[in-house]
């Protein structure tokens, strides 16, 4: 998942929250191992080494296919999964290290929904493309182990990986769950704010320690696939609460990719969200 | 076009995680920001040398943060004065009487002395309220009120303060008014201005209450200049009338050669003045007009707060105040903050040492220091940390001290080399701690 | 002196339009020693107690007062 997971329970038995606790770290790691990028040998690593031939594809798969294509026709193509071949111009590390515009367009070529051919079972990717499920597989394990833990147990529990974070049940102890939003200062300076959650899911798009910094503009870590570059005015941190953590982290990256319109596009979604700038 | 866009986006973004996920979908969603109160408490002693004033208070301001950047700020504060401070009489070498204004007895200083009159110990309580809200998406709107009770002195006031951004939010102006109405109610009765101090139990000079009006306006602008500096200009407009005369205070009348107070006879059988003192008096209006610049600048961790202030109005008093503070950051989480502050004022065109007996009385005559020319001069060092609890805690220690001059041609024989201005120097000492719930 | 304040203060603010930072560039702005008035209780307290000993009052904010001490 490449950031801390946890899992928070309200059950009596130690033994009842371990069962608990080994669920979702089982289906975490599932949805990681399924899906990751950085694993060759799966699903992913097929798809992006067929070298423009189709590849079958399993039911589950297929659902996260179609969720993309239909989130990249809703996002006017800003949200595109074969935008993760942009990486390899843009490491975000603090530094003033901006890529060559000339090496950011060849990359661009290789970037672009349209240009691959989804059938509803096979998916062909020309050569030199690439999928990448980072901009969704975090927030779609969280929502999948939080259902079942629904599903299998009553025991209210808050499901948290690095900051996607979603709850099963209203906390019995309380009337929600408290949920501090990081302030741009750090953790040492207290949250900035407090959030109670009953019911739903909070997601967090933000770069407080993803970026570059060169001649006095800071370019955030969100690549607008459609330019190939950050965008421009966009929030330093965006949380949205919605009621599964797909949706938050989704509006979340949305907010992100409308730069100085962020706010704006969220109070238009009629969602709980706190943009820090 | 673009909100219909906008507004699709909700549904069918429900709709394609539904598929997605498969089964049944969570309930909705129920999240709401927590509101916080923030709580800044402070005791504090201010004390002056030489048996002067003396202050212990206690301060508290709760705010409560209410989501969508609203404030609701509530302030108490309760102060307990003793000590004394000059009556404005000039010191002799002889000692002095003088009936309290309570009329019912007297008290004598000593010769040499330079006299104090300590009727005005006290506990004051004061209470504030302030509501802060957005009005649209750059306005902001702040009102609010304030009271205090003191058993001589009760204060009412309310005000309002309108805010816009401009420039990308890298500028704001605000206007603002205050209106206050006091009620001063001096024990005994407001004396007669420029009546002489009576025996004991003659209140043949004495009125009733008073009432003072003030109303204050205050202009400014806010600029962000870089990222690192930020700079305010205000421009504050301030109307008082009403009783305006401190009604404790008095002037020594003397012999227009000699320059010693003229001694006088109380009436046989009571107690009363041994000199001739006359009440003071003062203009029932005063306009000051004030200009307050100050800058904030970050320099790796360190922040340096420069601050001038000038004040003039229509006593003749013009003012100019410097404040420079530096923040020094130690380690993570303590800090330490040297403080130093330069004041300096011009005496008041009614201020005199004392009045010639026989000549004509002027209109307005007052002998309080703090209408005199002075320089004042505070230097303090303020030590602050987090505690373990992510909470604030801080002590300052500061030096105050006010160095002042008779005005050339206001003494009169005898009174050079023994009567000068009420030098005062004083220690402010404050602990504050700082926490949130 | 009237006139010569109000010019000043015009002259500030036509000048402010082109100063200033994006909203990105806000992190040593929001900072809590970073406001104008970084710890209001102090700023009350020191207000009263200059009200009391001297002839001047206020500036940054209202004219503070409301006080039987001046």
């Amino acid at each position: 998942m490449g950031s801390p997971c946890e899992l928070l329970c309200e059950e009596e038995s130690e033994g009842g929250a371990r069962t608990i606790a080994m669920l979702v770290a089982d289906e975490a790691w599932r949805v990681e191992d399924k899906f990751s990028r950085y694993l060759s040998g799966n699903i992913v690593g097929q798809i992006n080494t067929a070298a423009g031939a189709p590849v079958e594809v399993d039911s589950e798969t297929a659902r996260l296919i179609e969720f993309s294509q239909q989130l990249h026709t809703m996002s006017d193509g800003r949200f595109d999964i074969t935008s993760g071949v942009l990486r390899q111009a843009w490491t975000f590390d603090g530094s003033d290290r901006v890529p060559n515009a000339n090496i950011v367009s060849d990359i661009l070529a290789n970037v672009g929904w349209h240009n691959v051919d989804w059938d509803g079972a096979a998916i062909r990717l020309p050569a030199g493309m690439e999928i990448d499920f980072g901009g969704v597989g975090k927030e779609y394990a969280v929502d999948r182990a939080a259902g079942l833990v629904r599903e299998r147990h009553e025991s209210p529990c808050l499901v948290n990986f690095g900051g996607d974070l979603a709850v099963t049940e209203p906390p019995a102890s309380r009337p929600a769950w408290q949920i501090g939003i990081e302030s741009l200062q750090g953790e040492s300076e207290g949250p900035e704010r407090v959030i109670n959650l009953a019911t739903g899911a909070l997601a967090t798009s933000g770069d407080a320690r993803r970026f570059l910094q060169k001649d006095g503009v800071r370019f955030g870590h969100i690549i607008d696939p459609t330019t190939g570059w950050p965008v421009k005015d966009a929030p330093r941190s965006v949380t949205v609460a919605a009621d599964t953590c797909v949706q938050a982290g989704m509006l979340s990256t949305l907010a992100m990719l409308k730069g100085a319109d962020a706010e704006d596009f969220l109070a238009d979604q009629g969602v709980d969200f706190w943009c820090l700038r | 076009m673009r909100k219909r866009n906008s507004k699709q986006i909700s549904a069918t973004l429900a709709t394609a995680t539904c598929a997605l996920l498969g089964g049944t979908m969570p309930v909705p969603v129920q999240a709401q920001e927590e509101d916080t109160w923030d709580f800044n408490t402070s005791l504090l002693y201010y004390g002056e040398d030489d048996d002067r004033v003396e202050d212990i208070s206690l301060n508290v301001i709760a705010t409560r943060n209410y989501i969508d950047d609203r404030f609701l700020t509530l302030g108490l504060s309760i102060d307990s004065l003793t000590g004394a401070t000059p009556s404005g009489a000039i010191t002799q070498n002889v000692p002095q009487t003088f009936t309290r204004p309570s009329g019912s007895s007297t008290y004598t200083v000593p010769a040499n002395a330079l006299p104090l009159d300590d009727t005005f110990l006290d506990t004051r309580v004061a209470l504030s309220a302030n509501w802060q809200q957005p009005l649209a998406r750059l306005y902001e709107l702040n009102i609010g009120a304030s009271a205090s009770i003191e058993y001589d002195y009760i204060h009412f006031g309310v005000n309002a303060k309108l805010s816009r951004d401009f420039n990308n939010r890298n500028t704001t102006v605000s206007a603002g008014l205050a209106l206050a109405t006091d009620q001063i109610k001096p024990e005994g009765g407001v004396p007669l201005p420029l009546s002489p101090m009576l025996d004991v139990g003659n209140v043949s000079n004495r009125g009733g209450d008073e009432s003072k009006e003030v109303v204050d306006v205050v202009f400014g602008v806010t600029q962000v200049v870089s990222r690192n500096l930020l700079m305010q200009l205000n421009y504050s407009f301030s109307d008082s009338s009403g009783y305006l005369t401190d009604p404790y205070r008095i002037v020594s009348v003397v012999d227009g050669v000699s320059g010693d107070t003229v001694p006088r006879t109380p009436t046989p059988g009571l107690a009363g003045p041994s000199h001739i003192f006359l009440f003071e008096s003062r203009p029932d209006s005063r306009t000051k007009h004030s200009l307050y610049g100050q800058a904030k600048y970050y320099m790796d961790g360190k922040v340096l707060d420069t601050s001038y202030r000038y004040m003039t109005d229509d006593w003749d008093i013009d003012s100019h105040t410097i404040d420079v503070r530096l923040r020094w950051p130690i380690g993570a989480t303590s800090y330490l903050e040297p403080h130093l502050r330069f004041y300096s004022q011009t005496h008041a065109e009614f201020y005199v040492t004392s009045l010639v007996d026989g000549a004509v009385l002027p209109v307005y005559a007052s002998n309080d220091y703090r209408l005199g020319d002075f320089d004042a001069l505070t230097a303090g060092l303020k030590f602050g940390w987090k505690t373990g609890g992510g909470n604030d805690m801080s002590i300052r220690l500061e030096a105050y001290q006010q160095r002042g001059s008779i005005p050339a041609g206001q003494l009169i024989g005898n009174q050079v080399g023994l009567v000068s201005y009420p030098d005062l120097d004083a220690i402010i000492a404050q602990f504050s701690y700082r926490f949130g719930k | 002196m009237k006139k010569g304040i109000v010019i000043a203060v015009l002259a500030v603010v036509s000048g402010c339009s082109t100063m200033g930072v994006e909203a990105w560039d806000r992190d040593i702005l929001a900072k809590d020693e970073m406001q104008l008035t970084s710890d209001p209780l102090e700023a009350a307290v020191d207000d009263h107690i200059y009200f009391s000993k001297e002839a001047s009052s206020g500036g940054r904010g209202f004219g503070g007062g409301g006080c039987g001490c001046n």
